[in-house]
């Protein structure tokens, strides 16, 4: 039923940005094809939520939507400071690469939102992690890129400049993300923090991020180690990202997002 | 600089961090092993004497002690490194684990690795931790440069949440209260059911409840489960609605959300214990029809569910609540009284207590007279708020601010 416009959207966006990406040397027809592209998605997580009734936050699909809406965004505004195209591409496909996913696994859309998710402090909550993991995926594609360089080539210290200001931004939003939980959790349940498995892995990636820029700090000039840190840390993002309800601590999570008939 | 400096020569690096930490690590586990596991968390006023005790020592080692090199040590970025690395792993294996109390006595036990916020390794690191981050934010903020505000309010602001959340957790109280329709409480119980008498009373006036209409789905007659060979496996039901379920296509004819059944139909019924009932059309995929009513029931009446075939059958799933809340009175002990409506995610503030509404008795759904709420007083909240907010302004003065420009060039 809703579900069932999708694959018009997955269809219209991978041709508007097959368009760009044939005529990237156009910089005003691939600026526009990128963003109809990117608003083709806007538009049916708007339509999704209309028809919900609720904020389109609560499943894996779901968010990975929202993934699928912010990365082209992201990708955009890194790509109008920087100029590197390669970003720019990189987050479209990316981007598809959630919508395929979320093609090949149609959810239970369903209108319930238990009690406790129905609260203002949800949407921020959700949002700013979003554009969290995408900051941080993307100063990991950088750091990749920065390793492939540093044995390959030499380092462009652009590079290394944009992964620092990726990070401190996608740290920055993750940090927001953090305590924006905490309080929810304190007004709502009574208590700042559960460890619970989620939050657990969200603390993970916040420590993993802590120790690329206390490092980058102290030593600007020895980049090896670092982007090695970044990389790491990226893994740590997909384990908390897409692991988190295989392991054996997600039991009693209120964070994974099935539910029993 | 390529010479290398032999280990344990000053200024100390990553190599003699990452060393001191693991010994602090490996001391930690040595005292978990053999110290008996007493839970004891620290209580007012010892919490606020032992805590204000660190905190001066803290101030007072930084002025003494500024200029010598266990100080420039301790507040270093690869002391910093290596603790938060060791954090790390200790908050990793707290992230597979199962966090629960276990009868067994293995090695995991032992260790107090399904125990972690407890064990002395974790509890010992996170106070070097804070003495590390106290320090420099000692030393970033004295001399106060006014371009360091940034560092001051994340560094500061974490140092805070830690300090007072730490010391105030054993302060925390929880507990639950049950109160039932137009009758009055003040008594509260704790996870061990030990009642505890409140310095306030709730009347429960009137318990309200709103649910989402209920869903249909398929399931397997045999095993009672869900059948889910295609998604969605549930389709909340609507007057008139016509939909697709697994094989079978299903329309509802009519559609109570309060009924009764009386002979071979339901009617539409406003009787206490009144259930959601619906008359469906069903059309297999050879193509015969089938009719009937189905019904998820209440406590006082039976669900009835509509055989598709030999396998399978159509239910109505109990409806889910959308929203509940509790219409209480609070009466203080000087007399007052106070009308308020609590709701999840809505608490209200009554004499230093928090009051939540929590749950209901879901046995008898809508008709629950019951309410469960939950009450907690926590003294160091507007501290730890202090350094969340603290925090949140340093979070956004990084975003603000990106990663200056910094000489990278080798010299
Ligand atoms: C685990 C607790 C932390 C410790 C022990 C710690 C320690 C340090 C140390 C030793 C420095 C070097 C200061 C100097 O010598 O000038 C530093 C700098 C820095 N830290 Fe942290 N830090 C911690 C947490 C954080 C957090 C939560 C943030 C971000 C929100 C952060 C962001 C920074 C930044 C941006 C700098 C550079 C300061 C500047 O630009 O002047 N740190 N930290």
């Amino acid at each position: 039923m809703i579900w069932s416009n999708f694959i018009l959207v997955l269809l219209t966006s991978s041709l508007l940005w097959l368009f760009a990406l044939l005529l990237y040397k156009k910089e005003f027809l691939k600026r526009l094809f990128i963003i109809l592209g990117t608003a083709c998605i806007g538009a049916f997580i708007a339509f999704l939520w209309v028809k919900l009734e609720r904020p389109p936050l609560r499943t894996l699909g779901e968010t990975r939507l929202w993934y699928a809406f912010f990365l082209p965004a992201i990708g955009m505004i890194t790509y109008l400071r920087w100029r590197f195209n390669w970003m720019l591409f990189y987050s479209l496909g990316l981007s598809l690469l959630f919508l395929g996913i979320n093609y090949m696994h149609p959810e239970n859309f369903s209108k319930t939102l238990m009690p406790a998710l129905q609260s203002p402090w949800f949407v921020p909550h959700v949002v700013v992690y979003i554009f969290a993991y995408a900051f941080l995926a993307a100063s990991s594609l950088v750091a990749v890129r920065g390793l492939y360089q540093h044995y390959y080539k030499t380092l462009d210290k652009k590079v290394m400049l944009m992964a620092d200001n990726l990070v401190y931004l996608g740290f920055a939003f993750l940090s927001l993300g953090l305590l924006f939980g905490a309080l929810w959790a304190k007004e709502a349940w009574g208590h700042y923090w559960t460890w619970d498995p989620k939050e657990t892995w969200a603390l993970i990636t916040w420590l993993g991020y802590l120790i690329y820029i206390h490092r980058r700090y102290h030593m600007p000039t020895v980049f090896k180690s670092s982007l090695w840190i970044l990389a790491l840390a990226f893994v740590i993002l997909l384990v908390c990202w897409f692991g988190v309800n295989y392991l054996p601590s997600a039991q009693f999570s209120v964070h994974t997002y099935s539910q029993a008939p | 600089m390529s010479i290398k400096k032999p280990i344990w020569q000053q200024p100390w690096g990553y190599a003699e961090s990452f060393i001191i930490s693991f010994g602090i690590l490996s001391i930690g586990y040595g005292l978990e092993w053999m110290l008996p596991k007493t839970p004891s968390t620290l209580i007012f006023p010892i919490n606020l004497i032992l805590g204000s005790c660190f905190f001066i020592l803290l101030i007072l080692s930084h002025f003494l002690f500024r200029k010598t090199k266990t100080h420039a040590f301790l507040s270093s970025i690869p002391l910093t490194i290596s603790l938060v690395s060791v954090l790390s792993i200790l908050v990793i294996i707290m992230g597979i684990l199962p966090q629960i109390p276990s009868p067994q006595n293995g090695l995991v036990q032992k260790l107090g690795l399904n125990q972690m916020t407890g064990s002395y390794p974790f509890l010992m690191i996170n106070l070097l931790l804070l003495i590390v981050l106290g320090l420099v934010s000692l030393k970033k903020t004295f001399p106060f440069k006014l371009k360091n505000w940034g560092f001051v309010c994340s560094h500061w602001g974490l140092w805070i949440v830690i300090f007072a959340g730490g010391l105030g957790s054993g302060d925390l109280r929880r507990l639950k209260m049950d109160v039932f329709e137009n009758k009055m409480e003040w008594r509260s119980y704790d996870d061990q059911n030990r009642f505890y008498e409140m310095p306030l009373a709730i009347k429960l006036k009137d318990f309200k409840i709103d649910e989402f209409n209920p869903k249909l789905a398929v399931v397997e007659n045999e095993s009672g489960e869900l059948y889910e060979a295609q998604k969605p496996s549930m389709i909340m039901i609507e007057k008139g609605l016509a939909c697709d379920l697994q094989s079978w296509k299903v329309e509802i004819e009519e559609f109570y959300v309060n009924s009764g059944r009386a002979g071979d139909r339901y009617y539409k019924l406003s009787d206490f214990g009144a259930a959601p009932a619906a008359k469906v059309q069903v059309v297999s995929s050879q193509n015969d029809t089938l009719r009937g009513w189905i019904s998820c029931g209440s406590f006082n009446r039976p669900h009835e569910s509509l055989k598709l075939d030999d396998n399978f059958s159509l239910v109505m799933t109990v409806p889910e609540p959308k929203r509940f809340s509790s219409d209480v009175t609070f009466i203080t002990p000087d007399g007052k009284k106070r009308d308020e409506v609590l709701e999840v995610n809505k608490p209200v503030s009554v004499n230093g207590w928090k009051i939540y509404q929590l749950s209901y008795d879901d046995k008898m759904g809508r008709y629950s007279d019951k309410s469960i709420l939950e009450v907690v007083r926590d003294p160091w909240q507007p501290y730890v708020y202090l350094g969340i907010f603290m925090m949140m302004i340093g979070a956004i003065y990084m975003f603000w601010k990106g990663r200056e420009k910094i000489n990278t060039d080798v010299s």
